[in-house]
């Protein structure tokens, strides 16, 4: 009995141990699974997770805002959307980051979460095919038809009636999607779903859709270096990582008809007539044909926190930062418009509940 | 532990000077291996736990639905399964007969001199990393499949239906393979070690009656180890079932069932692997952690099963 008693009584030591070095050595590394809670009274430092979209932009923020008057130190993990609505939601993090708004499910779990547009951007698709140039023309339809496999070849005629004067080879096409939780996919998802009825009814919407044919890749970095290792693949992945890595980039057509340059003007024109959900989401895809430049699949891209934080005061400055004109004079030069002023007024009023 | 009465070669100073020492061992070393135990107990309560409402809300169809569909909310692993079962079985398919050759050239047929440096190399490859294996298979091994293996199998092959379709990088072959190069150190090291405990006296009692080298492997050698290969054969099988890593960097990943050799797919463990961070649904984590109870089902199996024969096998040397 006496030996039982011991050996529970050490397990539990241990992992006291364990769990306060956890908690110590947080703070000062970068984002892994559970290292990731730093010292809730060091409020010098907030650690956070989730979006690959956003992170290139929140990269500059960190190295910005640790030079600021504030002196905080931020630290990303880009681990994906949905990895980052786990994180807040298991507050192993300060705040997470997701370009898919909270499921009603989610939004639950969370617990008094507040979800708060912080940028937007263009979900580009980018391919890899021998012999066809930069810029190819794609409609929604057409790219639900290749992800569905409904579309095998290169040549196939609808792509070629998108292109006339382009030489397409028979090449298999190969579509590539992301296997993690991704805002990325729910955007491009939320697109073809309201284009493609086909989509709709066979597919859907979610951060991790039941793609039926193709690849899985994880991470924006994943799907990508898929993509350039196989001859015929094509994929969908935030804007900011085409134009780093000078990939090659489809045209979409939107409800206009008409085939918009994905960038900074395409996708604020597509922010000034978006749609807002009844749970404060704010819908940007398949803009109406009254925005004739409009890019059709951009997204916003949020920032979870949780109403109440111990950390509030230090959470609310780094946020009115980020959307205030100094983080955002970031955006543009990366592809992310700067957020519109009705998004910003609208930003700072959620961010005033935090720690209310 | 077992007698109170004191040890005739040891004085009692002796004794009560290293009493002290002895508790210390036997708590520390104690506490190793109860410790161990315990974890592994919550370990496959927690799994078990976390699994439950995917338990019960698909029961045991969940063996036999091929949808993952996070939009419905419906999970199975059939698909999973196959892709598993797939990669393992063919893997066993290529590994075991070369690994029992290597096995018996290691112990009978190479000259004395090679013996070393060759079981040395074969039991290095079980060394390196799976992740570094992988990133072979991404770098090397893929492409040349996809560029020269592939579609020759396909023009000359293709009449088979599974071995139809479109070259691929990444898909089931290139993880058979990369599956193969674990298992075959595995099961060569143990297959050298049965041939060597072969006694000689069969095997030269053979060899004087006439029996040719191969009569005698055939004859005398390899029924003396049957046991003991179909030991080594699980090992390697539960090693090729739960491997994530390196299957996961060239296998592709796949929503549906492939349709051939050449495919991507999806297998268990990297399934867990890649969504259990970041699910959409309550009912997908379960789902993920059922999958890690079948996993962990597998792997129990086939090593008790492995451990069964093992012991039998040692036993009847022994008795012998």
């Amino acid at each position: 009995m006496n030996v039982r008693k011991a050996v529970s009584m050490s397990l539990a030591v241990a992992a006291v141990a364990a769990a306060s070095a956890c908690g110590s050595s947080g703070g000062t590394t970068t984002v892994t699974q559970t290292a990731a809670g730093g010292n809730p009274s060091d409020k010098s430092v907030l650690v956070g997770a989730g979006s690959t979209f956003v992170a290139p932009l929140v990269q500059q923020w960190e190295a910005d805002y640790v030079k600021s008057p504030a002196a905080v130190t931020i630290t990303y993990g880009a681990i994906g959307s949905g990895g980052g609505i786990d994180q807040i939601t298991a507050r192993t993090v300060d705040f997470g980051a997701s370009d898919a708004p909270l499921s009603s499910d989610q939004a639950t779990a969370c617990k008094g979460c507040i979800q708060i547009p912080w940028s937007l951007g263009a979900v580009a698709i980018t391919y890899n095919v021998k012999g066809v140039p930069n810029k190819l023309h794609l409609t929604g339809p057409v790219l639900a038809d290749i992800f569905m496999g409904k579309i095998s070849s290169w040549n196939d005629p609808a792509i070629a009636k998108l292109n006339p004067g382009v030489n397409l080879p028979d090449t298999h096409i190969t579509p590539v999607y992301r296997s993690d939780g991704s805002g990325t996919s729910f955007a491009f998802t939320d697109w073809l779903t309201k284009v493609s009825p086909d989509w709709a009814s066979n597919v859907g919407t979610s951060t991790q859709p039941p793609f039926p044919t193709g690849t899985g890749a994880e991470h924006s970095s994943g799907v990508v270096a898929a993509v350039q290792a196989t001859d015929g693949a094509i994929t969908y992945v935030d804007l900011a990582y085409v134009q780093a890595n000078g990939l090659n980039y489809a045209l979409l057509q939107n409800a206009a008809g008409n085939y918009p340059e994905p960038g900074t003007k395409s996708v604020l024109a597509a922010a000034t007539v978006g749609t807002k959900n009844p749970d404060g989401s704010i819908s940007l895809v398949n803009p109406p044909a009254s925005a004739a430049d409009a890019y059709p699949d951009a997204t916003f891209t949020y920032v979870i926190v949780p109403q109440s934080s111990p950390k509030a005061s230090t959470l609310k400055a780094f946020l009115e930062y980020a959307v205030g004109p100094k983080g955002q004079a970031f955006g543009p030069d990366l592809g992310y418009p700067k957020l519109p002023s009705s998004i910003v007024a609208s930003d700072q009023a959620l961010i005033a509940k935090i720690g209310s | 532990m077992t007698t109170e009465s004191p040890t005739l070669h040891e004085p009692m100073g002796a004794r009560r000077r290293w009493r002290f020492g002895d508790v210390v061992l036997q708590g520390i070393a104690g506490l190793a291996a109860v410790g161990l135990a315990a974890l592994m107990v919550l370990l496959v309560i927690e799994v078990v736990r976390q699994a439950k409402p995917a338990l019960q809300e698909f029961g045991a169809a969940f063996l036999t639905t091929s949808v993952w569909n996070t939009v419905k909310d419906t999970y199975g692993a059939a698909d999973l399964i196959f892709g598993t079962l797939v990669t393992a079985g063919v893997a066993l398919l290529i590994a075991v007969p070369l690994a029992i050759a290597i096995g018996l050239f290691l112990s009978e047929l190479a000259p004395r001199a090679l013996r070393t440096p060759v079981g040395t190399m074969v039991e290095l490859l079980a060394a390196i990393p799976s992740v570094v294996l992988g990133l072979w298979g991404i770098l090397i091994l893929g492409p040349f499949l996809n560029e020269h293996v592939e579609p020759f199998m396909i023009d000359h092959l293709g009449f088979i239906p599974f071995l139809d379709g479109f070259p691929s990088p990444v898909g089931l072959l290139p993880a058979c393979l990369i599956l193969t190069l674990m298992v075959v150190p595995i099961v060569a090291s143990i297959s050298r070690e049965l041939f060597t405990s072969v006694p000689g006296e069969l095997k030269h009692g053979a060899m004087a009656l006439g029996a040719t080298r191969w009569e005698m492997v055939r004859g005398v050698a390899i029924p003396q180890v049957t046991g003991g290969l179909v030991a080594a054969v699980m090992l390697g099988f539960g090693r090729a079932v739960g491997e994530a890593i390196a299957v996961a960097q060239v296998i592709g990943g796949s929503l549906t069932r492939p349709e051939s050799l050449y495919a991507p797919a999806d297998t268990m463990a990297i399934r867990l692997a890649a969504q259990y961070q970041g699910t959409a649904t309550s009912l997908q984590k379960a789902s993920l952690a059922y999958l890690a109870v079948i996993l962990l089902v597998i792997s129990l199996i086939t090593n008790l099963v492995a451990q069964v024969i093992v012991r039998r096998h040692q036993r009847r040397l022994g008795h012998r």
